[in-house]
């Protein structure tokens, strides 16, 4: 008897310990991301305003905004995701529902992408200067650079997405084979709004990685910060101007903490949209 | 209910793509492109603003990576003009190099740190590693911390020239890459030694970054010093061009060595050359 209470005993007590540690582990999490935010408010909401959005930078960036950088970003992200994703995502198709997982070519697709994902964005960029910029001509350009990052993009896009499309349950397929669906519609119609909050969650790493890329920017779409007149034009991305500001600008701290609190609210906001979408689709679509 | 949400879907996509066809492909009449320095790119995207207000249909393009890249490009005519922050060296006659300002290297440590002044055998033991203790050159009993640059920096080849070291003797336990990361790893560690650029030094100093700028061999390290030349350890900051310049390169050197922009270079903290 008493020795059956000692073990129950035990066992809570270990229970409690596993729990103990889980909750450390998560609010470790949270304290990391809230000590950055509240590092940045401090140190750049001062510099935020409606000026800030809208004018081009000067004096090197520790006065005027960030406007022009701004929209150089937006393009960048505009010219890699219109690349980037029919192809990742029509990959992801092929390798998911039209070739088995034991195929040669269906493994060595896989490898070489598993490959690409491990190569450093450095490289992504002496590769985009060199072929993008060079041989091709581009120049330094918001094009050249939104090209490399779509070279980036690809393989985090075409896995998650292919991880989502094999997550559905085979039911679905055979369900749409037994009612006389097309592959097409069954595709069109069922998977792919099934599997819509893995693909928006797959874009939204995406995205981040393209927000957040410094180095293969410096190489391909270049450092000017004037507006773009045109995807021709060299643009400075926004992740460039913080690293430019805190690096090689004195007193540029600041606008640079303004800016990164301007990527933050950018990311979060693109998150926001992204998962409401996808959320909406997968409902109309499904339920 | 459904019907709206796609709709804004569509016309959100609508007004990205309408964006992106609606800014012009308007090709500028003339256009420039510098590449090199990091340490010279911000000081000449401020010239290729004024220069560019003052020109009606020229565009100058600044872009960065390093004074050896600038070079590269220049030879490979990727660029119209390099920049180069520092002295030309002999095998490098092919390249016509015009000297736009100048900029001291400093020795800064810490704020509380005692020691003051030091001289050129003293840094040469302590970035050589023969004193490891601040006790050793005046200071607290603590261990030096030897902050070094990356390699192909123009600061580093400065550095190892005026003092005839090779970077392969220097024990760095930091090693860093632009001048502003140089002064935030001093303002970290009390018994750090770093060099940077004196402007930006000086700059970080009066916003109360906890750095100081210390004398070397008696030379007190400031702007004013490197202005006059009496401070040894100095370099100068250079467009460089393949050929001869002619037209519009020509132009745009002749701009940054004018009176027209001493205000932008002492923006900057750094120091135009006197005689132009």
């Amino acid at each position: 008897m008493l020795e059956t209470v000692n073990r129950i005993w035990r066992s809570g007590y270990r229970d409690l310990f596993a729990q103990t540690i889980i909750y450390i582990a998560v609010a470790f999490v949270c304290v990391v991301f809230i000590w950055i935010l509240s590092d940045l408010i401090r140190g750049g909401i001062a510099h935020i305003s409606w000026d800030f959005l809208i004018e081009s930078p000067r004096d090197a960036g520790r006065a005027g905004g960030i406007g022009s950088i701004l929209v150089s970003t937006l393009l960048l992200l505009l010219v890699a995701l219109v690349v980037a994703l029919p192809l990742a995502w029509t990959t992801a198709i092929l390798l998911a529902e039209y070739v088995p997982v034991t195929s040669k070519f269906g493994i060595t697709v896989r490898y070489s992408l598993q490959v690409l994902a491990g190569v450093p964005s450095i490289v992504f960029g002496l590769f985009g200067n060199a072929f993008f910029s060079i041989y091709l001509g581009l120049g330094f350009s918001i094009l050249s650079g939104g090209l490399t990052l779509a070279c980036m993009l690809l393989p985090i896009l075409v896995s998650t997405a292919e991880a989502g499309l094999r997550a559905l349950p085979d039911s679905y397929r055979l369900s749409a084979a037994a009612l006389g669906l097309s592959r097409s519609a069954t595709l069109f119609q069922l998977l792919l709004p099934a599997a819509a909050p893995t693909l928006a969650a797959g874009l939204l790493l995406g995205i981040g990685r393209a927000l957040a890329e410094t180095a293969a920017l410096l190489f391909t779409s270049g450092y000017v910060e004037r507006m773009p007149g045109s995807l021709l034009d060299s643009g400075r991305a926004l992740a460039l101007h913080i690293f430019d500001l805190s690096m090689n600008v004195p007193g540029g701290d600041a606008p640079a903490n303004a800016s990164a609190l301007v990527l933050v609210a950018l990311l979060l906001g693109i998150n926001i949209f992204a998962m409401k979408l996808a959320y909406g689709l997968q409902r109309k679509r499904i339920i | 209910m459904f019907s709206s949400k796609r709709s804004a879907f569509w016309i959100a996509i609508l007004v990205l793509i309408g964006f992106a066809c609606l800014v012009p492909g308007v090709a500028a009449a003339q256009k420039l492109v510098l590449t090199g320095s990091s340490t010279i790119a911000p000081l000449v995207g401020e010239f290729a603003r004024r220069f560019e207000s003052l020109n009606q249909g020229v565009r100058v393009d600044v872009q960065t990576g390093g004074s050896s890249r600038g070079m590269n490009d220049t030879r490979n005519k990727i660029a119209n003009i390099g920049m180069v922050s520092r002295a030309m060296k002999a095998n490098e006659s092919d390249l016509h190099a015009f000297t736009i300002a100048l900029d001291g290297v400093g020795i800064i440590l810490h704020i509380n740190n005692p020691v003051t002044s030091l001289s050129k055998q003293q840094v040469i033991d302590i970035y050589s590693g023969k004193i490891t203790n601040w006790q050793a050159v005046g200071g607290k009993n603590a261990r030096i911390t030897v902050v070094n640059k990356a390699e192909g920096r123009s600061t580093l080849e400065l550095f190892l020239a005026y003092f005839g070291m090779k970077n392969s003797a220097i024990k760095p336990h930091i090693i860093i890459g632009d001048n502003q990361q140089g002064i935030k790893t001093i303002a970290g560690n009390v018994n750090a030694i770093g060099y940077v650029s004196i402007g930006a030094a000086e700059h970080a100093a009066g916003y109360r970054v906890p750095i100081k700028l210390i004398a070397l061999d008696g030379h007190e390290a400031s702007v004013a010093n490197v202005r006059n030349g009496s401070f040894p350890l100095s370099r100068p900051l250079n467009l460089i061009t393949a050929s001869i310049p002619q037209g519009l390169t020509k132009d745009f050197i002749t701009f940054s060595r004018s009176q027209q922009v001493h205000d932008l270079i002492e923006a900057q903290y750094f120091v135009p050359v006197s005689d132009d």
